[in-house]
């Protein structure tokens, strides 16, 4: 009996073993969020280069069809499309490729959905239209979400609201991005939120929910705030 | 170790026998297409009907659990007898009472559609129902909010399990038994199809009307669907209290300005009223309107001339409209309230 629970206990040891050997060896997309130098906090107050003070309330979008070149010239391609959202760390980490130690040399990724995917019907996963990142009255996926508030808004609540996405062109608001990182296992992205505010005049701009030409400006402004060490 | 060993293999040999019985066969079931219609539009591969699945979105198709206070179901607007559609009001109201912009359309045959709404907003029958379960004058509530209910209930996770093999409801298989249900209501069995089977005969007043549907609305109202799917603008002026343009609010399109989508005819004496607003309550009306049309900006080269026809024309027109009635579909125990 005892040599039995021995041996349960041996396998069990090495398992884990195996698993945190894994983590640090595996090659994953880290997402850290700010505003300029400040780190990103829901709720706290910003103020853009508009001189907009605001706060940040929801921050998501999708990141799909990640491709790596690697230094041997290799590739590798993960296409699902995962959710990335502000209020969940845990979706902040895409672990990529396990046990790997290939040095990385390029990194492509898309900002949203791709057309396929919308017009695919109901989807599971993080493609789940619970996700609350669907259209209803259009079917599509809303590639990012960036809500808040401003003093600025003479809206309700003083509420800004971007939606973006549109699958159709000419209103495709899918973005991909291409980055060489220097660091090869962890690819550490960071998403500047004053890079996008710099750009967006609160008084103006701060009802976009549907795709079109205001979508594409602010998509096209959006891959600005991607960047990787 | 020898003993290891046997209670390694007596362990496995009863988990298999579990999964043996744990893995219960669902029923498949068969949309079968009548002769000499299209192929579907749907693609069954990605959501293989069963009858629980169909069961378990007919229960759900007619459950308020869907809507925010519980009041409204799917079947609140489209009900069977009327064709699925909300019988004798111009615009469909939800939530509160709250008046929607639009006539709830019909539900019928829609394993053959391809665009949904009048709009054509909807791109996939999955996507739908998100639409009324949204709107903030329908049903006014989230997909991730009524999964969450569903998993509340002793029912429904007990249902999803026998339909999809997992108690943990998610979006999109709500969204998938939804549309199991939906994908089966076929209406295939009117007067009109007996006649096109050679089983029964149009009167001579059918048979008249049969002819004029051929020469002046089949261009359209295609057969043996009756609609071509299109969106088209059918010369309707716009209601200035709803300011509704159609098609173009989703594409952005002026040439798309008014356009609504080609309604099937089946059993459209039971749909009044008609059009997207219902601003017609009868069909004589929706035949007056055709044949006196003026010509305006943007409507098709089909709808450019009246149709100029007699009184006794007209009523033989409406006359045929009536032969596709299906009273199968319409009282088929299959689609009503699950008891």
């Amino acid at each position: 009996m005892i040599k039995r629970f021995v041996f349960i206990g041996c396998i069990c040891f090495f398992t884990l073993q195996i698993i945190h050997a894994q983590s640090q060896d595996s090659l994953a997309l880290d997402f850290h969020f700010k505003f300029n130098e400040t780190p990103l906090v829901i709720g706290q107050e910003f103020v853009s280069k508009q001189k907009d003070s605001l706060k940040i309330n929801t921050f998501r979008f999708y990141v799909s069809d990640i491709q790596l070149l690697f230094a041997d010239n290799s590739t590798a391609q993960i296409k699902e499309s995962h959710l990335v959202d502000l209020e969940m760390p845990a979706t902040q980490k895409i672990s990529l490729i396990p046990n790997s130690k290939k040095r990385v040399k390029a990194v492509v990724f898309s900002i949203g959905v791709d057309s396929l995917a919308s017009v695919s019907g109901a989807l599971s996963g993080d493609l789940d239209p619970t996700k609350g990142m669907y259209w209803a009255w259009q079917s599509g996926y809303i590639n990012m979400k960036i809500e808040g508030q401003s003093p600025s808004c003479k809206t309700r609540k003083n509420q800004f609201q971007f939606h973006i996405g549109g699958y159709l062109e000419p209103n495709n608001a899918l973005r991909t991005l291409t980055f060489n990182p220097k660091k090869s296992n962890v690819i550490e992205v960071s998403i500047d939120l004053a890079a996008f505010f710099d750009e967006v005049p609160l008084a103006e701009v701060n009802s976009v929910m549907i795709p079109g030409k205001r979508g594409i400006q602010l998509a096209d402004i959006s891959t600005k705030m991607f960047s990787v060490e | 170790m020898k003993m290891l060993a046997r209670n390694i293999v007596l362990v496995s040999f009863t988990l298999l026998i579990c999964a043996a019985f744990a893995y219960k066969k669902t029923t498949p079931l068969y949309l079968e297409v009548p002769k000499d219609w299209p192929e579907p539009a749907y693609d069954f591969s990605k959501n293989p009907l069963t009858e629980e699945g169909f069961q378990l979105g007919r229960h759900l198709f007619y459950d308020p659990i869907i809507s925010r206070d519980s009041t409204i179901s799917c079947a609140s607007c489209h009900m069977q007898a009327t064709g699925f559609t909300h019988v004798d009001h111009e615009l469909s109201h939800g939530i509160e009472g709250k008046i929607g912009t639009r006539n709830s359309l019909a539900l019928i045959n829609l394993a053959w559609t391809k665009d949904f709404l009048w709009d054509g907003g909807a791109n996939h029958l999955e996507v739908q129902p998100l639409n009324p379960i949204t709107n903030p004058v329908e049903m006014d509530e989230t997909l991730e909010h009524v999964v969450a209910k569903l998993q509340k209930t002793e029912k429904y996770p007990r249902m999803f399990e026998a339909a999809f093999g997992t108690s943990k409801i998610t979006g999109q298989l709500t969204l998938k038994a939804l549309t199991q249900f939906m994908l089966m209501l076929k209406s295939s069995n009117s007067k009109y199809d007996k006649v096109m089977r050679h089983q029964e005969s149009f009167n001579p007043s059918e048979q008249k009307g049969y002819a004029l549907f051929r020469k002046n609305c089949a261009s359209c109202h295609t057969e043996p669907l009756f609609s071509s799917g299109k969106f088209e603008n059918n010369g309707l002026a716009v209601d200035a209290t709803l300011n509704d343009f159609g098609r173009m609010k989703i594409t952005n399109r002026t040439e798309d300005s008014l356009r609504f989508k080609v309604p099937t005819l089946r059993n459209i004496q039971f749909t009044f009223p008609y059009m997207h607003d219902g601003r017609f309550k009868t069909l004589t009306e929706v035949v007056k309107h055709y044949n006196s049309i003026q010509k305006t900006k943007g409507i098709p080269k089909e709808l450019s001339e009246p149709m100029h026809l007699s009184d006794n024309d007209r009523t033989d027109l409406v006359a045929f409209m009536k032969t596709l009635t299906d009273t199968e579909f319409l009282y088929n125990p299959r689609f009503s309230y699950p008891k």
